[in-house]
């Protein structure tokens, strides 16, 4: 009876290891115990010892980079066909899971009694029951109750995991890391999502968070940002008018009427900034520099699943309570995750406001390729500087983020000049 | 803490026993004025005197049988059986008689009896004195089986097998005798029925009888410092067996080592496999691995004796193997 020799799991956490070379030649005895290849490991090189005594049929990997559990050769008596084992394994084991192939199913079924202990009738059922649950009917797969346990409840198709326990056998672990790599099941597979590591530090009493989709667009596009080189250029402005157009507002509308914020009087007058500096309203994308006509302002929403940018269109065009009704239909529907692919699409410049947490003023990371966004603070009575005197007054600080690439230094600051005057004196943005 | 020796905790438990209650009192071959082929009974003659420090015959069934009538008669008797080896001679009163009285008589008929026995391996006592038979006593329904293994617990648990209304095999260690540890000042008596967890771990627990939760301890150092964390575990009591320790402690960990220096086949080990996946079969992501002495009678030389019984190295092979380490 042929067998298979996999590449074995040295060390905890060791996922893969280097063939460097065979000792014994396709069609040399082995016995149990011979050193049978040189393997290369993260931490050190050694000879691994052949499992089984026979004839080595078959180096299926002659050396390179190998993941654990993967068949790299294969013993057996002199003469012995294994073109169907060698099919089975490569099939299950190779480095893409995708579906087992039909034929493996005879030969891993064949090289399954390879002990001495005697199967029981009663075994075979209760494996080939599980088999065919799987959807490989006549198949036996090894894996602990535990494997199974969990893949039952992750939802992980046995069939596709890569056993690197003895002989083969899926073990926890590897349903843990299969379930890792598995896209979420409910959300839309995203054309960006890195597969996440095999394992994760499972230690301890470490909380281990898989990400979500949304949250894997999140990390990848705020690396990419990281790349742009940004300066910051922040101001602070007196907050008196814009809070009480606010009001002046709110004491117009009538029961039942969306009531504006004073971010919602902010995005119109940044609106208005932008379409003055159009250098600002920009994306820098393929090596060139996009100016747009109109303001289509992005505001950053604390969501369930994460932060998400809902787009608010031509909001130069619209009416401080047009974007309060936009706003707040865009927000209800980021907290219910209902926001489809146009809500967050199209945006031109993002407002990022943690004023409401208290935040005096902090720096954003650009949404590219949007080349700036603006970063406010809360409102609050500070002292201030009156005519030569000391006064109380309602004020904010803006810090605007800017990729240098696109915009220049002068540009930033006649834009946040522009935006100060307007919440200073909010007529003006009109 | 006083430290004592596990064959002075023996001693101290029995003295203790016989100064508080005139109902309890000690027979067995040569254990009066030569103490005890072990000398674990030296010097209770001269503190109790030969009416309850008493020699016997050379006659298994007659000790224990003897004892069986002195317990009905309302004492608490201990009775001494020199090796466990010799056990099978009083095999009919043992099995036949004491486990069955309370049952048969309708409970009007209660065995509070005691025997004490010794065994095991490790300096050449040949084939029919080394024996490890507790798994035998476990596969009677009346008896209660302790295999105790530290200084604190021989005390303590054999002060509970004195008190409890049943009869109590009582499996001591030979090579343990000399072990020191510290134990409570005033004796504190351990429940029959409840496991020690005597090293907590995240990987792989050993549940352990005897000497070997010694070894075991050992093989968990080692394991270690490979990077896998070991949880030992004692039952102490193999019948009645605490059942929900070992299962909480194996759902904890996943993965399961027996180990007991019995031959294997038969064992308490195998018991223990057949409780652990069936409790917490959908926990286990490893088979359950069992260690014990090779099955051979025990060979009398030295070398071949150590080859047979198993070892801390025997231990650990088995926790690599759990961990698909090796």
């Amino acid at each position: 009876m042929a067998s298979e020799v996999k590449l074995p799991r040295l060390g905890q956490g060791m996922e893969s290891g280097t063939i460097v070379r065979w000792l014994k030649s396709e069609g040399e005895p082995v016995a149990k115990g011979d050193p049978l290849y040189e393997l290369d490991t993260d931490k050190v090189t050694q000879e691994v010892e052949a499992e089984a005594t026979g004839v080595l049929l078959k180096i299926v990997i002659a050396d390179g980079e190998v993941d654990v559990g993967t068949t790299v050769g294969v013993i057996g008596a002199q003469d012995e066909d294994v073109s169907e084992l060698l099919a089975a394994s490569q099939g299950g084991n190779g480095g893409a899971p995708a579906t087992v192939p039909d034929a493996a199913a005879p030969a891993r079924a064949a090289d399954q009694p390879r002990g001495s202990e005697p199967q029981s009738a009663m075994r075979d059922t209760a494996v080939s029951e599980i088999a065919t649950s799987a959807g490989l009917a006549g198949e036996r797969m090894k894996a602990s109750p535990l494997a199974r346990r969990m893949a039952r409840e992750r939802g992980v198709d046995l069939a596709i995991v890569t056993g690197t326990g003895p002989e083969g056998r899926v073990i926890a672990e590897d349903v843990e890391g299969a379930a890792a790599r598995a896209p979420e099941p409910s959300a839309a597979p995203s054309p960006v999502t890195t597969s996440a590591p095999a394992t994760s530090p499972t230690t301890d009493d470490v909380e281990v968070v898989e990400l979500t989709s949304t949250r894997r667009t999140i990390a990848r596009r705020l690396t990419e940002a990281w790349a742009a080189p940004v300066f910051q250029l922040s101001v602070t402005a007196d907050a008196t008018e814009l809070v009480a157009t606010r009001e002046q507002l709110v004491a117009l509308l009538r029961e039942g009427e969306t009531k504006p914020t004073v971010n919602d009087v902010l995005t119109r007058v940044v609106a208005s900034s932008l379409v003055r500096h159009r250098p600002v309203n920009a994306h820098f994308s393929d090596g060139r520099i996009l100016r747009f006509p109109s303001a289509n302002i992005g505001l950053a929403v604390a969501a369930p699943g994460g932060l998400v940018v809902p787009v608010i269109r031509d909001a130069d065009k619209k009416t401080i309570q047009q974007i309060a009704v936009a706003r707040a239909d865009l927000v209800s529907r980021a907290r219910d995750g209902k926001l489809k692919l146009a809500d967050l699409e199209g945006g031109t410049f993002t407002i990022s406001n943690l004023g409401m947490y208290g935040i005096e003023q902090f720096v954003a990371v650009l949404n590219p390729p949007q080349v700036a966004i603006l970063a406010v603070g809360s409102i609050e009575d500070r002292p201030a500087a009156r005519d030569g005197e000391l006064a109380i007054a309602p004020t904010m600080t803006m810090v605007l983020t800017c990729d240098h690439r696109a915009i220049d230094g002068s540009e930033g600051a006649e834009f946040l000049r522009t935006v100060k005057a307007f919440v200073e004196s909010p007529a003006l943005a009109l | 803490m006083p430290e004592l020796t596990y064959r002075e905790a023996v001693r101290d438990a029995l003295a203790q026993a016989l100064r508080t209650d005139e109902s309890v009192f000690v027979m067995g071959e040569d254990i009066a004025e030569m103490g005890g082929s072990m000398a674990v009974t030296q010097g209770l003659l001269e503190e109790f005197g030969p009416k309850r420090i008493r020699n016997t015959p050379i006659s298994e069934m007659a000790i224990v049988g003897s004892g069986i009538g002195a317990a009905i008669q309302g004492m608490r008797p201990v009775v001494e059986i020199m090796y466990e080896d010799f056990l099978t001679l009083s095999m009919e009163q043992l099995v036949n008689q004491a486990a069955k009285h309370r049952t048969m008589s309708g409970g009007q008929v209660k065995v509070p009896l005691t025997i004490r026995t010794q065994g095991g391996a490790g300096w050449s006592p040949g084939a029919q004195h080394a024996q490890q038979l507790e798994a035998w006593f476990v596969h009677v329904p009346g008896l209660k089986v302790v295999f105790a293994s530290t200084p604190e617990d021989v005390r303590g648990l054999l002060w509970s097998a004195i008190y409890d209304d049943n009869p109590v095999v009582f499996f001591e260690h030979r090579t343990l005798y000399p072990l020191k540890g510290e134990v409570p000042t005033k004796l504190e008596p351990i429940p029959l029925g409840k496991a020690r967890i005597h090293r907590e771990g995240e990987d792989v627990t050993v549940v352990a009888t005897g000497r070997l939760v010694h070894e075991a301890l050992q093989a968990a150092e080692v394991a270690e410092s490979e990077g896998i964390s070991v949880e030992v575990v004692d039952p102490r009591t193999l019948l009645p067996l605490d059942e929900e320790a070992i299962l909480g402690s194996v759902r904890k960990t996943t993965r399961c080592v027996t180990a007991h220096e019995a031959v294997i086949r038969g064992g308490f080990g195998s018991e223990l496999a057949a409780v652990i996946q069936h409790g917490a079969f959908d926990w286990l992501d490893a088979p359950i691995e069992r260690v014990g002495a090779r099955f051979a009678p025990l060979p009398f030389a030295p070398a071949m004796e150590q080859w047979v019984v198993p070892h801390a190295e025997d231990v650990l092979e088995a926790i690599r193997r759990t961990v698909a380490r090796s």
